[in-house]
């Protein structure tokens, strides 16, 4: 037996290992924590924490192991899915299950989902690493705050303004940036956030630095469903376009910009389109925002904590695809929830340290690493493993003596 | 005040944009990484030399301030270089979004941890001078931004010196431009880019002890430099020392002139709109190669 195919095996060994490693670990914890509920110690935010994590391992490890028959399931089901968490997420406000906490919690989270998925559609989809997103919601939150205090517009109405007020934004800014490419789009971007922080601070329509109060808001509960019809119409809408000739010709302008252009196909069009829908959303969640916080000033507005924030969730989700940038915005958030509770202030490093791990560690996120291993169980499924030993024998002997 | 006397008073406080700005530039050439953590270098080195000077006694002389500049260099320089050997180099490679990703991330990580550490008060550090300005043909010119302008200078023509004229330099300019041959010849390309890294996060740490003396000094002051350094560099054209100095100088004039004419909230606001416009209109920059092809 040659080094390779040693080396081939053991690196085998060790994927089998480590999912069950994490799997046993994930137990572990569960274990201990339930020791804990059952004990003295009773229940505290501490162990919530360590059960979430261990919940999280023994869950993800357990998809990993099923790969293929989740992602088939989930592709079959797509629509029935959406519809279950729609209704089931409206069902458990309507019966009052949820109490004030845990309502902020879960309307903070399809927030943050309508937000990291319209990141994902222009930065993950189209490949415009966009850094500037959150001016759109903070242009939206100004519009709807203005609206509704200085001229006393009925705030649905004030939704539909901000949202296009987003778009048009959206759309003269596109024109300008989305001629840059990579990393000079990203400064670009950012540059337009920070401009757009200015310009807040400075404007006497905005309330400068000291913002704008909102009285007579609609109640959380009306939110709450306002946030969760934006989030499950976007997500339908993306859905919807990754299966049509338009989600393919962003993936397209993603992989390869300039073979897009020579098939013929106006790249600058499908980019704004993107970078406009994209904003949209951003926007309308933005106005739905500032109501619910009954304030809005430019430190909060252009948060540019959220700015990375929603960012890292469609990263660590998995960028490009749907459900992604969802799950990853629903597990952050939640996080970020705890940590605040447990160490206040804290709540940034961590999330610094999450970017660097999940960069360094799972550069597909969490869809895409769960994508990577139902094609390589696929891969082994048919006979696979056959191929591979032979490509590496062949390889062995092109070598020579070199192992 | 007179509008040369802005320009003044830009010059001076531009050749600290300058330097921090030709760092950055030497990452982004060497490397090829867009390093965001970068104004984060300037923060940890200025904040060096203030915690230098507090264990002196708080208020020292000149000769002190200045020796604590090398000391905040030495320091920043391992910490560049441990960032890349451990964090950077697993993602440097790879796409241009990982590596933005990164270096997003470490900046945060560092920027919360020093508010921790330290607050988020401003601080600055106090120089004791007898006479603090002197008096040109009308104009007021504060020692101390002299002193910074001389410094920056003097920062970034040793960087000039040592690429050009060291074994070392030579090494990192030749894996800037072609790794793969560099490896070949028998350049330890890692070890290069993260000397490379540390030099870099060096320079900014050295300018950032002079901003700690004219400017003051917070936890979130980074982004800000980065940004400026990113202006700069697309002005002067990537890879172009004398092109980050004349970018340095004019953002600096430019800066001065906007908050002397119109109001110092504006700043901000002009400089990220000129950098948007040249990124459209001038993407080479005004002394750089081209930059086509950029992924």
């Amino acid at each position: 037996m040659s080094t390779r195919d040693l080396r081939t095996r053991l690196q085998t060994v060790r994927a089998y290992l480590g999912t069950y490693g994490w799997l046993a670990l994930g137990g572990a914890i569960l274990v201990l924590v339930g020791l804990q509920w059952l004990g003295p110690l009773s229940t505290s935010r501490a162990s919530l924490l360590f059960f979430a994590v261990g919940l999280f391992l023994v869950v993800w490890n357990l998809l990993l192991l099923r790969a293929t028959g989740v992602l088939e399931f989930a592709h079959d089901h797509a629509w029935t899915l959406l519809a279950v968490f729609a209704v089931g997420a409206v069902a458990v406000q309507a019966a009052g299950l949820l109490n004030s906490y845990w309502s902020t919690v879960a309307l903070q989270m399809f927030m943050f989902g309508v937000l990291a998925l319209s990141w994902d559609l222009i930065g993950g989809q189209t490949g415009y690493p966009s850094f500037g997103n959150m001016a759109f919601f903070g242009i939206g939150g100004y519009t709807a705050a203005v609206l509704f205090k200085n001229y006393g517009v009925a705030l649905p109405l004030t939704l539909v303004v901000a949202a296009v007020m987003a778009l048009v934004f959206a759309a003269i800014i596109g024109v300008i940036v989305l001629r840059l490419r990579g990393g000079y789009f990203a400064i670009a971007t950012l540059g337009v956030l920070l401009v757009a922080i200015q310009v807040a601070r400075n404007l006497s329509i905005t309330g400068g630095t000291d913002g704008i109060i909102l009285l007579d808001v609609p109640d959380q509960a009306l939110i709450y469903y306002g946030m969760l019809a934006v989030l499950v119409t976007e997500i339908a809408v993306v859905y919807y376009l990754s299966t049509t000739r338009f989600g393919y010709v962003l993936n397209t302008i993603r992989d390869d910009e300039r073979k897009a252009t020579a098939m013929g196909i106006n790249t600058t069009y499908y980019k704004t389109a993107a970078w406009g829908l994209s904003a949209l959303f951003t926007g309308l969640v933005g106005a739905m925002w500032a109501p619910y916080n009954t304030f809005i000033d430019p430190a909060t507005a252009f948060n540019t904590a959220w700015n990375v924030e929603f960012i890292v969730m469609a990263f660590i989700g998995g960028t490009g695809t749907v459900i992604g940038p969802v799950l990853g915005a629903f597990g952050i958030r939640s996080l970020v929830f705890q940590i605040d509770s447990l160490f206040t202030g804290w709540q940034l490093v961590v999330l610094g340290v999450v970017v660097i791990v999940t960069v360094i560690g799972l550069p597909e996120g969490l869809v895409g690493q769960l994508k990577q291993r139902a094609s390589a169980l696929k891969y082994y499924e048919y006979g696979g493993g056959a191929a591979g030993g032979a490509e590496a024998a062949d390889a062995d002997a092109t070598e020579g003596g070199n192992d | 005040m007179s509008v040369v006397q802005f320009v003044v008073n830009g010059l001076l406080v531009g050749s600290l944009f300058a330097t921090v700005a030709v760092g950055f530039a030497l990452i982004w050439g060497v490397v090829d990484i867009i390093n965001l953590a970068h104004g984060e270098m300037v923060m940890l080195g200025g904040y060096c030399s203030y915690w230098l000077i507090q264990l002196a006694g708080g208020e020292v002389s000149v000769g002190i301030a200045l020796a604590t500049v090398p000391v905040a260099m030495a320091v920043l320089f391992v910490v560049g270089y441990a960032l890349q050997r451990v964090l950077i180099q697993q993602v440097t490679d790879e796409s241009l979004f990982l590596t933005l990703l990164i270096t997003f991330g470490i900046s945060i990580a560092i920027q919360q941890l020093a508010i921790q550490a330290w607050s988020a008060t401003p601080r600055s550090i106090n120089v004791g001078l007898a006479d603090p300005s002197i008096f040109v043909a009308g104009l007021i010119i504060p020692k101390m931004k002299l002193l910074a302008f001389v410094g920056a200078l003097v920062l970034t023509l040793l960087l000039w010196l040592f690429l050009k004229r060291t074994r070392r330099g030579r090494a990192i300019r030749a894996v800037a431009q072609n790794p793969q041959a560099s490896e070949l010849i028998g350049i330890d390309v890692e070890h290069t880019r993260a000397v490379t890294f540390g030099i870099s996060a060096a320079i900014a740490g050295g300018a950032g002890s002079f901003i700690g003396m004219i400017l003051g000094l917070w936890p979130q002051m980074g982004l800000n430099y980065t940004l400026k350094s990113f202006v700069i560099v697309v002005f002067g054209g990537i890879g172009s020392i004398p092109g980050a100095l004349v970018g340095g100088l004019s953002l600096g004039t430019i800066e001065e002139l906007t908050a002397g004419l119109v109001s110092s909230t504006w700043t901000l606001a002009v400089s990220f709109s000129l950098l948007i416009v040249l990124l459209v209109f001038k993407p080479d920059g005004l002394f750089g190669q081209s930059v086509e092809g950029e992924q």
